[in-house]
């Protein structure tokens, strides 16, 4: 048994074309995506009632879908803004409807566009801040959790003795899994020197510390163990998940409790005790990679190495790359495959349980685990054939 | 002027002596903070049940959910927690300023009770976790911005 009410699986996955270039509409992503998806499952669109998208405002709406996709009701949605724990949150909403019997199947979505959200650009709004960011606005914070990031990696300098090298070896390793990803946007293998030179952006924080925003979509269809047995793939089995905040959260990921790790302790904790397996179990592991210093928290609070030990633990790199002990973001992540933000996960290791990611693939993988996010935002999942 | 906004964004806006920093927005919990602030002195809420300091200010405190806050003007010295170097400006008021530093800032009162806060009066390979620093206020056309600078030898 896992600890929910009803056996869930992931049992469809499916993605637009990934892309760097380009301003499409963001419904033909939303729409390739979900019909790779329902056709991956071997469903139709009426057998969805269900459909969940965590997404920024601008970002397409859930019943934008529901009626592209012909779909005739839905018995669960939403559409969730910014506080949960990236793409990730669709698809643990969509776990908890079925497993609570709130819906019999149902679609997860992230779907964005380079011009949604805060990419890159320069903010030219003037209006007075208030809340939490009248504290972080006026000194300059601006874009997002940036600051934040550059002043984590300094303090880990400082507290654990890391150097910028043992950031780059998460950037790439992002590249090496890339570079057998047909669907990754950044596909060249790079080099520490190639790391160490990339701009400064917030310092510590360097450019290949950062994902790289595309266009595109991600799906995940989720429905109960029962239902999937009848369906054209192996199913892969949600067997816990988890959220945190920590204390004293706030959605700039500024005045939280622990700085450094955000509620990945919290959240992983609460993973493992729900769990039919261990840290020890994990064949392969998705991580997020909003930033380098996510998957390294990550890494330590789901204990596969100790508070401050990754440095020693990665042994150059070796330990998360092809061959190594825990093959770790094997579809190049947010930093190469590109930013479609949080779900991709899911579905690299759904399609890693399954035995379908060819040249990248784990050989038997039969325990995964999934992760999404920092700060206040911390959100997990553990996966089994 | 066009902008390189970073991963090749570009942004044109009008910058220049007319681009301004954001103003804070100022409500019941953070009047005193600003108001204190614009006659340089800092001013950081005190539980007056648990005696705990708190920061950001709030209406209710985070230590023992108390509501009874008493404003109090604090020391001004501190030691610097972790610090980041901002080299890209995110913000149109902030194009003429990089690279600036946006430090996590100790309060000599309650170290872990921390401001986030820019530290001036020194190049960032001066600046070294742990070390003294001491409140100085960058006035504005609308406000004055608490700061940290490092304490003179």
């Amino acid at each position: 048994m896992s600890s929910l009410a009803r056996e869930v699986a992931v049992v469809g996955v499916g993605y637009s074309p990934i892309a760097r270039k380009g301003n499409p509409d963001p419904r033909r992503l939303a729409l390739a995506a979900s019909r790779s998806a329902l056709d991956d499952a071997g469903l139709r669109p009426a057998d969805i009632d269900g459909m969940f998208h965590f997404r920024f405002d601008d970002d397409i709406p859930v019943f934008e879908i529901a009626r592209m996709l012909g779909v005739p009701d839905l018995a669960s949605h939403a559409d969730m803004y910014c506080s949960g724990p990236s793409g990730l949150t669709s698809a643990l909403a969509a776990v908890q409807a079925v497993a609570s019997g709130a819906c019999e199947t149902a679609l997860a979505i992230r779907c964005l566009t380079r011009a949604s959200g805060t990419t890159g650009g320069l903010n030219d709004d003037v209006r007075p801040v208030g809340g939490v960011e009248q504290f972080l606005w006026p000194f300059g914070w601006g874009a997002g959790v940036l600051p934040g990031m550059g002043a984590r990696m300094q303090r880990r300098f400082a507290e654990f003795g890391d150097t910028q090298e043992v950031y780059g070896t998460i950037a790439i390793n992002a590249r090496r899994w890339a570079a057998d990803n047909e669907r990754a946007v950044l596909r060249d293998l790079i080099t520490m020197d190639d790391y160490l030179a990339s701009r400064p952006v917030v310092d510590p924080l360097l450019l290949f510390d950062c994902d790289y925003p595309v266009n595109g979509a991600c799906v995940s269809i989720i429905t109960t163990t029962e239902r999937a047995a009848d369906l054209r793939q192996k199913p892969v089995l949600v067997d816990a998940m988890a959220y945190a905040t920590g204390g004293a959260p706030d959605a700039a990921w500024a005045f939280g409790d622990d700085l450094l790790y955000g509620s990945t302790l919290p959240c992983a904790e609460r993973l493992w005790s729900r769990a039919s397996v261990t840290a020890a179990d994990v064949d392969v592991a998705q991580l997020y990679d909003g930033f380098t210093h996510i998957t390294i928290s990550w890494i330590e609070a789901l204990g596969f190495c100790g508070k401050g030990e990754y440095r020693d633990w990665v042994d150059g790199g070796r330990r998360i790359g092809p061959g190594g002990e825990l093959p770790t973001n094997t579809s190049g992540g947010h930093l190469a495959e590109g930013r479609v933000h949080g779900l991709q996960f899911l579905n690299e290791a759904v399609m890693q349980l399954r035995g379908q990611c060819g040249v990248r693939q784990v050989p038997d993988a039969e325990v995964a685990v999934v992760t999404n996010a920092h700060g206040p935002q911390a959100g997990a999942m553990v996966l089994r054939t | 002027m066009v902008l390189d906004g970073g991963m090749g964004v570009t942004t044109t806006v009008d910058v220049g002596a007319s681009a301004t920093k954001p103003v804070p927005l100022v409500d019941e919990a953070s009047r005193d903070f600003w108001e204190g602030a614009r006659q340089h002195r800092l001013v950081i809420q005190q539980c007056e049940a648990c005696r705990h300091h708190l920061y950001p200010p709030a209406i209710v405190c985070k230590w023992c959910l108390s509501e009874d806050l008493a404003a109090r003007d604090v020391s001004g010295r501190g030691t610097l927690y972790t610090f980041a170097t901002v080299n890209q400006a995110f913000h149109v008021g902030f194009v003429d300023d990089v690279p600036y530093v946006v430090g996590y800032v100790d309060l000599e009162e309650e170290p872990g009770v921390q401001i986030i806060t820019n530290i001036v009066g020194a190049s960032p390979d001066e600046l070294k976790i742990g070390m003294p620093l001491e409140v100085v206020f960058d006035d504005r056309d609308e406000y004055s911005l608490p700061q940290f600078r490092p304490v003179p030898a």
